[in-house]
This record gives structure tokens, C-alpha cells and sequence, in this order.
């Protein structure tokens, strides 16, 4: 079976952003709900809690850019 | 206005017509009915182009170049006139400038500790400042719609690659530099850990081979943790720069898909999520360079 490189570049660009977002996705909800424990606990951290959270959400979200960066890489360069 | 006539159900209900209007009149529309697109509702497929453009022909000045040395301007500019004549019961302009520059002091100092602060904050200041009014200008009408011998005039400093690894590179240079600074060679010696190793030589000397091994064990694994913290510390200029870069680029392929799907009404929710996003990483890329310069100063030694 004779697969086109166009047809490859779709398949790849499609399967990279599906599965390289599912792990950041999980992970950004965990970092949120780990936040949401904290701040049930202890209302009165709101601010370090809150600066804390999305420090860690923008570590994780950064993984998921990777694979953007890479996924238009693949549709516009190559 | 009578009280029986409600705008803002109107407001919605209008705007949900023009937004389907377009989507049927448009590109979309055209496509799925063999068809030409409205004219003025013909939007050109989203099209992304990584390298900035140059608009002057073969000068090296780019589109992001020059929109970054407007912000650069309007930021001078806006400090300059805001510190001019100090007074020490300020008027309303400075107020609001030592307003921001306290409430960013008070973040900083919240990450890194009162003695550290006044030594980081002139950087993290700036990086974000710079990060924010580059997002913020592209939003402004006129960014990549005007152009000049086919290449758009201006386009949002932040969707070059260069800006972003500048800025990470001279973060990234700061921070080490603030740990050599502060910790001196023992900050140097904290990714090449030979103190088991040293340990194990010392009790080879004296006969303990058991407590020898034992050291060598960990020896090992301390010193592999420490050659992979500092490739941590060189990933992490990569990692400032495409995590900036990327949001940036994915902002302008968001916006202008959705330009290309729904022309009117629509876009102005993306149009939002940019606003934000552009905050947001203006935040993120300043507080990592505080935490980071945080944990290179502080000792982590037991």
C-alpha cells in the first residue's frame, strides 16, 4: 500500500496534535484540581495559591506548544 | 428608552443573525455550495508565515522589528513623561506608574524574597513590560492589514522567533549570572556532585569497603542528577522561547481561522482570548524568570 507523502503529512500533523495534547490536558486538570483542594483548605493563601497554579499550568501548557509548534511545522514547511 | 424594549437580547440576537449570515455568505458557505463567497465577506485562506516579512524592499528592517521599536517607543515614551517631574506627592500619571511598578515589586518580592528583589525586579519588570505592550499593540487595527509592496507593515514582535529567543537567551544568562553572583563556585559545583565520590575515596583509604560501595552507588546517581540539571538549565532557553513563540503564532493561526470561518461577530471572542493570552504570557515568561533566579540564589544544601 503506497501512502503519498501529503496524505502521511495529514496523518502525522493529525495524530501529533491529538495525542501530544492529551497528556498537558490531563495534566493542566490535575494542577487545578490540586489548586482547588488547597484553596478548599485554606481560603486565605487565594494569592500564592493562584500565583503558584498558573506558574505550574504554564509548565505544562508549554509541552502541549511543543507539539503545536511541531504540528505547524509539518502542515507549513514541509 | 421604553422600558419594554430590551437591548441586550436584541444586541445578541442580531449579532447571532450577522454571525450566521456570514458563516452562510462566506467562505464556508461557498465551499459547501459550489458557489462565490459574498465579496466583502471573501476572506483569504489562513495562512501562516513563520519568517517575518520585510516590507522595505532589501533593507533588513522587518514587520516585527519595526513593531517592536514602536513598542519600545511608546513604553520610553510613557515612562519618560510619567517621571519627568517627580514629586513626592504625585499627580495622577506617576501615580498610576508607581502603582504598577509596586504591585510588580510586591509579586517579585512574594517570589524571591525581600533581598533578592531589588536586584531582579529591574528585568523582570522590563520582560514583561515588553512581552505585554508587543501582545497587546498587534491587537491594534492596522497590525498586518496595512502593507507595503505585498508584506504586511506591521506585524506582532512576538510571532518572530528571534524576539522570544532573545528574550530568552538574556534571561536564561541573568539567572546563571545571578547564582554565580550569590553562591559563587559552589554554585558551579551543584551539577558536578563528586561528594559521595570524594566520600568513597576517602573510606577506601581507611578500609571501609562496605560504606566505599555504598557511596559509590549514590555517587553515581547524584553526579547523573547533576549533568542532567544543567541540561535542564540549557533547555531551558528553548523552552521560554517556544513556549512564547508558540502562543503567539497559535493566537494569529486561531485568529485568523476563525476570521476565515465566521467573519462577522465571532472573531471578537478570539479577539478576547488573545488579550488574555497575551497577559498570561507576559506573566508566565517574567514569573519563571523570577522563580528560576529564586532557586539559583537560594542554597539548596542540606
Amino acid at each position: 500500500m503506497e501512502i503519498s507523502a501529503e496524505a502521511a503529512k495529514l496523518l502525522a500533523v493529525g495524530f501529533a496534535m491529538g495525542f501530544g495534547a492529551l497528556g498537558p490536558a490531563i495534566g493542566i486538570g490535575l494542577i487545578g484540581r490540586g489548586a482547588m483542594d488547597a484553596l478548599g483548605r485554606n481560603p486565605e493563601a487565594r494569592g500564592p495559591i493562584l500565583t503558584n497554579m498558573i506558574l505550574a499550568i504554564a509548565f505544562a501548557e508549554s509541552v502541549a506548544i511543543y507539539v503545536l509548534i511541531i504540528a505547524i511545522l509539518l502542515i507549513f514547511v514541509v | 428608552m421604553s422600558s419594554r424594549f430590551r437591548v441586550v437580547p436584541a444586541l445578541v440576537v442580531i449579532g447571532l443573525a450577522l454571525a450566521i449570515a456570514s458563516f452562510i455568505g462566506g467562505s464556508v458557505g461557498a465551499m459547501i455550495a459550489d458557489r462565490e463567497p459574498v465579496a466583502f465577506l471573501a476572506v483569504h485562506p489562513p495562512h501562516l508565515q513563520v519568517p517575518p516579512g520585510h516590507p522595505f524592499g532589501s533593507s533588513p528592517v522587518s514587520n516585527t522589528m519595526l513593531a517592536a521599536w514602536l513598542t519600545i517607543a511608546l513604553l520610553g515614551l510613557v515612562f519618560f513623561l510619567g517621571t519627568r517631574k517627580m514629586k513626592l506627592v504625585p499627580g495622577a500619571f506617576q501615580n498610576a506608574l508607581e502603582y504598577l511598578c509596586e504591585f510588580a515589586g510586591g509579586f517579585v518580592e512574594e517570589m524571591v524574597g525581600k533581598e533578592h528583589e531589588r536586584r531582579m525586579f529591574p528585568l523582570i519588570m522590563t520582560v514583561f513590560l515588553f512581552v505585554l505592550i508587543n501582545a497587546w499593540l498587534a491587537l491594534l487595527p492596522g497590525f498586518e492589514t496595512i502593507k507595503l509592496n505585498g508584506e504586511p507593515l506591521l506585524r506582532s514582535a512576538n510571532t518572530d522567533i528571534n524576539v522570544p529567543l532573545m528574550l530568552a537567551v538574556v534571561c536564561v544568562v541573568m539567572i546563571e549570572y545571578w547564582g554565580l553572583r550569590s553562591r559563587g563556585v559552589a554554585y558551579l559545583k551543584s551539577f558536578f556532585d563528586l561528594h559521595h565520590l570524594v566520600r568513597a575515596a576517602k573510606s577506601i583509604r581507611h578500609g571501609y569497603l562496605r560504606d566505599s560501595l555504598v557511596n559509590v552507588f549514590y555517587g553515581g546517581i547524584y553526579f547523573f542528577v547533576g549533568i542532567l540539571e544543567l541540561l535542564g538549565h540549557a533547555v531551558r532557553v528553548l523552552s521560554f522561547s517556544f513556549r512564547l513563540f508558540g502562543n503567539m503564532t497559535a493566537g494569529v493561526v486561531l485568529t485568523s481561522v476563525a476570521l476565515f470561518l465566521v467573519p462577522l461577530v465571532l472573531p471578537s471572542v478570539f479577539y478576547g482570548l488573545e488579550a488574555l493570552f497575551g497577559l498570561v504570557q507576559a506573566v508566565v515568561f517574567a514569573g519563571l524568570t523570577a522563580v528560576f533566579g529564586y532557586a539559583a540564589v537560594s542554597s539548596t544544601e542540606h
